[in-house]
């Protein structure tokens, strides 16, 4: 019996033979040269042994080498997108011959997003962090690189800091990924008071209970959109964010404060301006029978910025001539920025595990001393869900632009959207 | 946009939707030390339900949380309480924490082989064998041998559950051989007369169970139905099904059956415990 066994786990070493010669040459040649116990296929219980040990040894480098990669994660999403935008039958024409689509085309197919992020988890402790973006615009570029430090102090490593390229920590919408979002783009206020989304510096995170997290963080200002970003701090100071986040389950609340300086550049002394917003924002859940987990969602921007309008209003525009930029005489650098106001409310709903709809209405005004200018959408969107990494939105945008014309008179463009996007994400 | 197209778009999304929407069987997937129990459920019920397919698989507690969270399962089998970052990305993407049931309970077991003579250990002994302070059998009463260590990979609930409840949350020692799954962990004490290991009290085959001291001062207590039931055994636990939402349908009927008497008293049979 002891013998019959022993055939059968030679045959299986057999079989493991040639996976262990090629990894060692000069070990397969030496049992090559043994050969004096092929006849009777057995090999001896030393024999076995070597073969185990060597076979143990294969095993723990391919054991450590699992280990590292599993270290190592690699994932991303890729957005396609269809946009037909109702200013596309006023702008779209076809003429001469051959015909020719004359531009601005407004009905277009193009990458929204095209992202792919790179984890490291070093240890328990420490995290690195390179997030990419090969969408929209055509040429990679880099969105996120950063370091965090998890103490060790604390079982669930409850303090971290975090140096580099990361999301500014302010409201809901901004922290979440746009892989996950129900509506294909954030709210107005969000887009425009967070241009990018992320911006240079550092993050204290701090989770005190499972409950609740605060985090702060100090910031270059400019964000990765700036004009001059990443080669200069725009302000010279440093701008600084902190958010409380109360999380509960069925109700989740936040507050997110941002204080800083915008800067104006003019010729001669620039002009610097308070830069602050102050966000809240909650989020209920519920569970409907039958169909599944639902949720509304609310958030609210208030703050003081730069205004655009406000500055080619009171600011005479550089030309070749006259190649300076100045206040116009008389105006106030105080009115260089003004209060801006922006909401948003939204309601999700799964029905079963496969689709989900959503609707949100959203505004924005950039200047609250103003009148007719405010932005204002409604967005009504559908997902379903191919399988658990596809999905296929179909959007519609219906945005109300107040713009001021002659006499006193407001215009509203013709500019609402469709929106078809499917999005693969690993 | 007229309503002709409008109508267009939205048979496109069902047509997309169509196959997800169709009728399937239970997916079941998670613990590997639920493995065994789950499958026999399924058998069992698969035979009483004639029609109905139920597919159990492993892979580990996180393994089965990330699986509830892309959709490619129904019932997560969890040897451990989800986390609260599994939570918030299960709503991130369901607008629901997940719908969590205990369905049995079961001893976290250590083993040894049975040649070693060790009869118990208290926690802070076997919180310091598996952090690497204490690395022979004769700082702990045993013979002079220096320890090997067993364990699981970190996808495992029982992995997390140990660490949590007997380190306290501190890092395993390096020398851990970590292992596929609790069989795997039993094979290895049952042939290393200088090993331990742990998983579920329905693995303890050809491997010696030890006792467990919440202390020094306190006596040894060994999982079985009486220490596991009223909680005197210091590692007793749950095992847990997670679902996306409230069950329904078919997987509400097998639920109900795995915590009928039927389900329990199987539970029972495979080596586990019942709830009450």
């Amino acid at each position: 019996m002891k013998r019959s066994r022993l055939a059968v786990i030679a045959a299986l070493f057999g079989l493991a033979g040639p996976v262990l010669c090629a990894g060692t040459p000069g070990r397969a040649a030496a049992q090559s040269d043994a050969g004096a116990i092929p006849d009777t296929g057995l090999v001896t219980r030393e024999e076995l042994r070597g073969l185990l040990e060597g076979l143990n040894e294969q095993l723990q480098g391919v054991q450590t080498d699992t280990d590292r990669l599993k270290r190592f994660k690699f994932t991303g999403y890729i957005q396609g997108r269809y946009d037909a935008s109702e200013a596309s039958s006023d702008s779209v024409q076809v003429s001469g011959s051959p015909y020719t689509v004359t531009t601005p085309n407004q009905s277009r197919f193009y990458i929204r997003r095209a992202r792919f992020k790179f984890t490291y988890d070093s240890s328990p402790w420490s995290q690195a962090v390179i997030y990419f973006d090969g969408g929209q615009d055509r040429f990679i570029r880099l969105l996120e690189a950063y370091v965090t430090l998890m103490d060790p102090w604390t079982a669930n490593h409850d303090h971290q800091f975090t140096l580099g390229q990361f999301n500014v920590p302010f409201g809901y919408e901004l922290e979440r990924s746009s892989s996950l979002r129900e509506l294909p783009e954030r709210s107005r206020a969000e887009t425009v008071l967070f241009p990018g989304e992320r911006d240079l510096g550092l993050k204290l995170e701090q989770q005190w209970t499972s409950e609740v997290k605060t985090s702060l963080s100090v910031l270059n200002g400019g964000g990765i959109n700036s004009v001059d970003f990443p080669n200069t701090d725009p302000t010279r100071n440093k701008d600084i964010t902190a958010r409380a986040r109360l999380v509960q389950g069925t109700v989740d609340a936040a507050a997110s404060y941002y204080w800083g300086h915008q800067v104006t550049p003019l010729t001669g002394p620039d002009v610097s301006t308070d830069k602050t917003r102050f966000g809240v924002d909650t989020q209920g859940y519920w569970q409907l029978p039958h169909a599944g987990g639902g949720s509304l969602k609310l958030e609210l921007y208030t703050g003081h910025d730069v205004n655009p309008d406000s500055v080619n209003t009171l600011v005479s525009a550089p030309t070749g001539a006259n190649p300076v930029r100045l206040l116009r005489p008389g105006a106030d650098p105080s009115h260089l920025a003004t209060d801006v106001f922006g909401w948003y409310a939204m309601v999700v709903q799964n029905v079963g595990d496969w689709l989900q709809a959503a609707v949100r209405y959203d505004t924005y005004d950039p200047n609250t001393t103003l009148a007719h200018d405010q932005y204002r959408r409604w967005s009504f969107g559908v997902n379903a869900f191919y399988d658990a990494y596809t999905r296929f939105t179909i959007s519609y945008d219906a945005v109300s632009t107040q713009t001021l014309g002659a006499g006193g008179t407001t215009t509203d463009p013709h500019d609402n959207l469709w929106t078809f996007q499917l999005q693969h994400k690993w | 946009m007229n309503r002709g197209r409008m109508a267009g778009i939205l048979l496109s999304v069902l047509a997309l939707a169509g196959p997800a929407l169709a009728g399937k069987p239970i997916t079941v997937k998670g613990s590997d030390t639920m493995v065994i129990l789950g499958q026999r459920w399924a058998e069992k019920y698969m035979n009483e339900h004639s029609g109905q397919v139920i597919m159990v698989t492993g892979g580990g507690s996180g393994t089965g949380i990330a699986a509830l969270i892309n959709g490619t399962t129904d019932i997560c089998q969890a040897s451990r309480t989800m986390t609260s970052d599994e939570k918030l990305k299960l709503r991130d993407r369901y607008q629901t924490m997940g719908t969590e049931i205990k369905v049995a309970k079961d001893g976290l077991t250590i083993y040894v082989h049975p040649d070693n003579a060790l009869k118990a250990l208290t926690i802070a002994q076997l919180r310091d064998i598996y952090l690497g302070t204490t690395t022979n059998w004769k700082q702990v009463g045993g013979k002079d041998a220096t320890i090997i260590l067993y364990g699981r990979e970190n996808s495992s609930g029982t992995y997390g559950y140990f660490k949590e409840h007997v380190l306290e949350n501190r890092d395993f020692s390096a020398r851990v051989q970590t292992l596929p799954g609790t069989a795997a962990v039993v094979n290895a004490v049952s042939k290393d007369p200088n090993g331990i290991g742990y998983g579920g009290a329905a693995y303890t085959k050809g491997v010696r169970e030890v006792g467990i001291q919440p202390d020094a001062k306190s006596a040894a207590v060994l999982p079985s139905a009486t220490t596991v039931r009223d909680g005197s055994y210091p590692l007793s636990r749950y095992l847990f099904f997670y679902l996306r939402k409230k069950p329904e349908g078919d997987t509400r009927k097998f639920v109900e059956w795995v915590l009928s008497d039927e389900g329990q008293k199987l539970a029972s049979d495979v080596g586990y415990f019942p709830l009450n």
